[in-house]
């Protein structure tokens, strides 16, 4: 009887746990059918969105872990990306130079970007989140006033072809034409008519592995140390506030690089609004793939990644089908992109909350029982 | 001591993609490089005739072919470029052939080359100058769209 409760237990915590993802099989499940795309179509773009997205997801796994939360901030990083690919395409360093270029000019934007808001997050201890996510807006502003009137004024621009015609400023769509999936098709491999991107997925591999390796270096320790309680870290002689900058750093340097990985599959930038979506559409992606604000994995990032792209797939054909309008399935996946990370966020802040009155409650009751053992003392006496 | 070690390890670190930087500045360099076979008269007076016929081969695949007064491109990365050429002179002429090693100059973006000039022994001045685009007519202001709430392209 008691195993049975306690399977009972464990089975509803499974459950408790692991709605979102279960929500989205099944949103997934009724869909696919009504879409009427055929399964070699939806693998095939479920893979190539997976080598597009996973190094970026991957880059919220750090902060998290350091209990930051889910950084709304690698946008930053994502701008760091872009403003790198645009001076080298400016440059005409095509090809795989041109990524691994563009890549390594990232990292001193994204280490700059990351201190910065990572001084900040500091100073906004419990709320990272929102602070996070105004940050993103606000180098979004400076980012547009580089890219918008600084590049061709004051920053060297060449090309008529990357230069608005005023003589100043980037144009709407910069052309990575000359670097389009050049790390997919390195090693260029094609199973029963899937196209594996096989050099991305190699690249995806060494993080993740990287990511495994680091958690269980001093600095991974630490971070985790943080994130389970700073109080205690700090007593421990862990210097929280450094730790907490580094992770930040770590993830929009990550962040920087898989923004390139993430545009040379696109073959194009959209200067203005490349990066602006990407860090809500990552989160939300590893939501759903069963991660919270304070643990997510690398599982998670895999799992988001399938189910979260597999509805965006779907979602517009199904939408069609159903409604007769594909606009419908549009706004639906926006509205499920906003609502999983909402969703999360209140399910985080009452469980905080009903964590810290619980341990209230024990407070009180502990108080009581003292009280009374006092009180029964003095009887005594 | 353990400080100054990892100092330098990290100098060394960064010296490593400082220089990994710069050989991707080197070897990735994009060059469009455009083929002529069209007549040239060079500063002294000399005039160099089109061939009825070039074919232009890049790692054995055919990249253009070019008829007297046509014009063919091809892009390149790096500073090297190795072409096989095949060429005729008249219509039932015979196909010569061979192969031509160019080195592309760094800070050009386009380089065209007049190969009648080029295959006649002409100096380089002669048979190589760069491309610069000219546009064709006044282009109008590009509107420039900063709303964060569109959408990102990924279909």
């Amino acid at each position: 009887m008691n195993t049975n409760a306690k399977k009972r237990e464990k089975a509803g915590a499974f459950l408790r746990q692991s709605s979102v993802p279960i929500m989205f099989v099944i949103i997934c499940a009724v869909c696919i059918p009504i879409s009427g795309l055929s399964p070699s179509y939806l693998i095939n773009e479920i893979v190539t969105r997976m080598g597009r997205n996973v190094f970026l997801i991957l880059s919220l796994l750090i902060p998290i872990m350091a209990g930051m939360g889910l950084n709304f901030g690698m946008t930053l990083g994502a701008m760091a990306g872009e403003i790198a690919l645009i001076l080298v395409s400016d440059w005409q360093i095509v090809g795989i130079p041109g990524m691994v270029l563009a890549m390594i000019f990232s990292v001193p934007f994204s280490i700059l970007l990351g201190w910065f808001c990572g001084k900040i997050l500091n100073m906004a201890r419990g709320r990272e989140m929102i602070t996070s996510y105004i940050i993103s807006y606000f180098i979004n502003g400076v980012y547009q006033l580089v890219v918008l009137y600084l590049m061709g004024s004051v920053i060297p621009i060449r090309h008529g072809s990357i230069k608005l015609p005023r003589g100043y400023g980037i144009r709407n769509t910069v052309s990575l034409l000359n670097m389009r999936q050049k790390l997919d098709n390195l090693i260029p491999l094609t199973i029963a008519g899937v196209k594996i991107p096989v050099m991305t997925f190699i690249v995806i591999g060494v993080l993740c592995l990287v990511i495994i390796w680091f958690r269980r270096t001093k600095l991974g320790q630490d971070m985790r140390a943080v994130g389970q309680d700073m109080q205690v870290a700090r007593d421990a002689g862990i210097n929280v506030e450094r730790t907490r900058i580094i992770s930040i750093i770590i993830s929009t340097v990550l962040a920087g690089i898989g923004m390139v990985i993430y545009l040379q599959n696109m073959g194009n930038i959209a200067t203005y609004s490349s990066h602006s979506q990407i860090g809500m559409f990552c989160i939300a992606a590893l939501l759903v793939g069963g991660a919270s604000v304070d643990k997510a994995s690398i599982g998670n990032v895999f799992l988001g990644v399938i189910l979260f792209h597999t509805m965006f797939i779907v979602a517009p054909k199904a939408g069609a089908a159903i409604t007769g309008d594909s606009m419908i399935g549009e706004y639906f996946r926006v509205f499920v992109s906003y609502a999983v990370i909402t969703v999360a966020l209140v399910m985080y802040e009452t469980q905080k909350r009903k964590r810290k009155s619980l341990e209230g409650q024990k407070l009180a009751q502990a108080q009581k029982g003292e009280q009374n053992k006092g009180q029964k003392e003095e009887n005594e006496a | 001591m353990k400080k100054k070690r990892s100092f330098i390890f990290r100098l060394i670190a960064l010296a490593l993609i400082a220089a990994l930087a710069a050989w991707m500045f080197l070897i990735g360099r994009g060059h469009t490089v455009y083929f002529d076979n069209k007549s040239l008269t060079a500063p002294d007076g000399t005039a160099y005739e089109p061939w009825y016929q070039i074919e232009i081969l890049k790692d054995g695949q055919r990249v253009a072919r070019l008829k007297a007064e046509d014009r063919g491109m091809v892009e390149v990365m790096g500073q090297k470029l190795t072409v096989e050429v095949k060429l005729a002179k008249s219509k039932d002429g015979k196909m010569q052939g061979g192969t031509i090693g160019l080195e592309l100059p760094y800070n050009k973006d386009g380089v065209i080359y007049n190969l009648p000039a080029m295959l006649a022994g002409a100096q380089e001045e002669v048979y190589m100058s760069e491309f610069i685009p000219t546009p064709v007519e006044e282009e109008t202001e590009e509107v420039v769209v900063t709303d964060e709430f569109v959408l990102p392209s990924e279909e």
